[in-house]
């Protein structure tokens, strides 16, 4: 790990370096190489055309698609905030709060399942679940499908690219995923650079960074492929947010989530952290599981883990150098990953991972908040 | 009907002195109050249904005339607050009908969970609602004494509705004393050529039933691009093809779906008009005089009364003698809207 690595050698090295770890017995598989990021993957349903792209990209900034016109989905997907928020666990609807951090929506077209518990299937899906929940966008889809109604601009875009009369809601889904996987997924990073053959893309530290990633620190047991995710779901033993103690709106919010996804009551009364992947799949081996974070845009996205944990890269490094940690559900179904062990990293290993870390981020993606079109007024109309 | 009025009167005046201390109608007094019954903790239902302006709404904070109600924040709504007051005499033998167009059915604990859900007057989720009470140390004290049990959405539309029982129409003119000249000239007007008691019959001077009476649209409704997406909103809800195309307010018919019901709307109770301009269901008369002016000139669908300026003054004092002769007040709750956390939260079961 002295010398760089050899670009053209890299996908052969990982191959031979993934099944290596002994700490992976319980996880046989070969792990997929680090990749360069494809194309977005764009359901047949719904392609992309660039009017599309513009009504979404609208949308997506438009306060008009959630209970009282005053939340947008640049309020959580902040594109000042590396297109999440920078706090702990974002605020969602007003008189509320979520109970999760935000993830970036960079990038989002190319996962296969949104939220961090992996419970909608597609884009368009996670769009009007967040936007009708009841801590995040609280709104009614026949209000919200009114408002687009009085909106005369909405009006004709809808018309030239749906071929519809009147804007139909679930429409609007089909517009913001369309701009999220054409203008907000594909993004490339100094990874992708340094991958095709660009040497100089990653600097020394951070190619020795990535030596531990693939080698002693086993990232890449997880975080494999173009989206450095498997897209499985762990328990890393994350410890419980404490929010959800400490702040009353928390507490009411955490109970509501636990009651509005239907878990019985048995988990209802006792749960006291967020049991992930379990309100998909109702198996409780899976409670505090959370599906494997992409790595990409790191640096725009902190704080980090499912609930905003941990504030730095550092705090991150370290949880994993130790072995990760306990919490509810580890203690209580024994289901902590056997993956995680502690590593032994120096500290000058620890911040060449962290190194790696940022230098893959990339730049961050900029755009100016768009002015959203008006509603029409009665005196406009034409009877 | 007097004899029983007078005593639900009777009941209200000994409640009015009682301490509500640790009953139903205490919870709902304070629910009534608290902004966290709506989703986004900006509205409270006295917000309304404002018990300084005879729970309903007469002006707004800048003192100008508040014809429509504010509705919840972004779905402006396309209705007048109707006042609350002897609203829980409305349950009898029919299925009562509730809102100006009737469109809520049942009891009121049932028209007071429909206002609660909407998403046009409190757009809040029952579920988050019962978390946040469970949240909250006097609402969790006043279940458990109450209800011996935990909060639930029951105990909290059972409560407000306990509340909105104990608002009744207090001493009267009309109730308790003989009455005046004009009073009673307007009275054999408004049971003979005036022809009101043919729809405002009855104890509180409603047959609760859906009639037109070609009261004029307020066209606020339609110019105020909210209230008229809020008002659309409700149509297709309704199931109303082509809610883009009316410029009126249908009313019944987007309960009944029958032609024949078009701009008919519940009878209002008659009593607390003094405290509760301004009237219609769209508040388009801002004066009980502009009522009287309205029904004597007739509509697409009333014949002309031809009445005096005597008479038209008569018929008012006859009105006026329905409300009772001090406001219908109860004591005001400031109701924190904040959150505390529970000490011992992570050591017992939620």
């Amino acid at each position: 790990m002295h010398k760089r690595f050899d670009v053209r050698s890299l996908t052969l090295g990982i191959i031979l370096l993934a099944p290596m770890p002994v700490w992976a017995a319980g996880d046989p598989d070969v792990d997929p190489p680090l990749a360069e990021l494809g194309a977005v993957p764009v359901p047949a349903d719904n392609p992309i055309t660039p009017d599309k792209v513009e009504l979404g990209r609208l949308l997506f900034f438009d306060t008009k698609l959630s209970g009282d016109a005053s939340v947008s989905c640049s309020q959580c997907h902040d594109p000042k905030q590396g297109w999440a928020t920078n706090e702990p666990i974002c605020r969602g609807y007003p008189g509320a709060v979520t109970w999760r951090n935000c993830p970036t929506a960079i990038n989002s077209g190319h996962l296969d399942r949104l939220f961090r518990h992996g419970a909608a299937g597609s884009l368009e899906e996670q769009a009007v679940t967040a936007a009708t929940g009841s801590v995040e966008g609280s709104g009614d889809l026949l209000v919200m499908e009114q408002r687009l109604w009085q909106t005369p601009e909405y009006v004709e875009r809808f018309r030239k690219v749906f071929g519809t009369d009147k804007p139909r809601i679930e429409d609007a889904w089909r517009a913001i995923a369309a701009f999220e996987r054409a203008v907000l997924s594909g993004i490339r990073t100094p990874l992708d650079e340094y991958l095709a053959g660009d040497a100089s893309a990653l600097s020394d530290q951070a190619v020795r960074g990535m030596g531990l990633f693939l080698g002693k620190a086993n990232c890449i047991e997880c975080h494999n492929g173009p989206l450095l995710t498997d897209q499985k779901n762990y328990n890393l033993g994350v410890p419980r947010p404490p929010e959800f103690a400490e702040f009353g709106v928390n507490t009411v919010t955490f109970r509501f989530m636990l009651a509005t996804n239907d878990v019985p009551e048995e988990y209802y009364r006792s749960f006291k952290d967020d049991p992930g992947v379990y309100l998909v799949t109702r198996e409780i081996g899976d409670a505090g599981k959370f599906r494997t974070a992409p790595l990409r845009y790191l640096l725009d996205t902190a704080p980090y883990m499912h609930a905003g944990q941990f504030y730095t890269l550092e705090e991150v490094v370290d949880f994993y150098d130790k072995g990760g940690g306990e919490n509810e559900f580890t203690q209580r179904f024994g289901n902590k990953t056997p993956i995680l062990r502690p590593l032994g990293l120096s500290a000058s290993e620890r911040a060449d991972l962290v190194r790696f870390l940022e230098e893959i981020s990339g730049d961050g993606v900029q755009m100016v908040t768009p002015i959203v079109p008006s509603y029409q007024t009665g005196d406009q109309h034409d009877d | 009907m007097r004899r029983s009025l007078q005593l639900s009167l009777l009941i209200a005046l000994l409640l009015q002195g009682v301490a509500l201390a640790d009953s139903p109608a205490e919870l709902g007094r304070r629910l009534f109050y608290d902004i966290r019954l709506s989703g986004d903790g900006t509205r409270s239902c006295a917000d309304c249904h404002d018990p300084e302006q005879g729970f309903s709404k007469q002006f707004d904070a800048g003192g100008a005339l508040q014809r429509l109600s504010v509705g919840y924040t972004g779905s402006r709504y396309f209705r007048n607050a109707p006042t609350l007051i002897n609203s829980h005499n409305k349950q009898g033998d029919e299925p009562v009908l509730w809102g100006w167009d009737g469109r809520m059915r049942g009891t009121l604990t049932d028209a007071i969970a429909l206002h609660l859900e909407s998403p046009r007057i409190m757009n809040m989720d029952p579920l988050l609602l019962r978390e946040r009470m469970k949240q909250d140390v006097r609402y969790v004290e006043l279940c458990q004494v109450l209800f011996d049990d935990e909060c639930r959405h029951k105990y909290t539309v059972q409560s407000l509705a306990a509340f909105i029982a104990t608002l009744n129409t207090l001493e009267t003119p009309f109730d308790s004393r003989a009455p005046s000249l004009s009073e009673k000239r307007g009275k054999i007007l408004f049971e003979g050529k005036a022809g009101c008691s043919g729809c405002h019959s009855g104890p509180l001077f409603s047959d609760q039933r859906p009639h037109n009476t070609g009261v004029p649209e307020n066209p606020e409704v339609f110019s105020d691009p909210q209230r008229h997406l809020s008002y659309r909103s409700m149509l297709v809800e309704a199931g109303i093809d082509n809610a883009d195309e009316w410029y009126r307010d249908i009313g019944y018919f987007a309960v009944s779906g029958n032609v024949e019901d078009l701009g008919k709307f519940v009878t209002p109770t008659l009593r607390e008009l003094r405290y509760t301009a301004p009237y219609m269901h769209n508040g388009v008369f801002e004066s009980l005089a502009e009522v009287i002016d309205f029904y004597d000139s007739g509509s697409d669908v009333l014949q002309a009364l031809g009445l005096s300026s005597q008479e038209k003054l008569d018929l008012i004092a006859f009105l006026e003698s329905l409300s009772s002769v001090d406001p219908v007040a109860v004591q005001i709750d400031k109701v924190s809207p904040d959150y505390l956390p529970m000490e011992d939260w992570l050591d017992r079961p939620n």
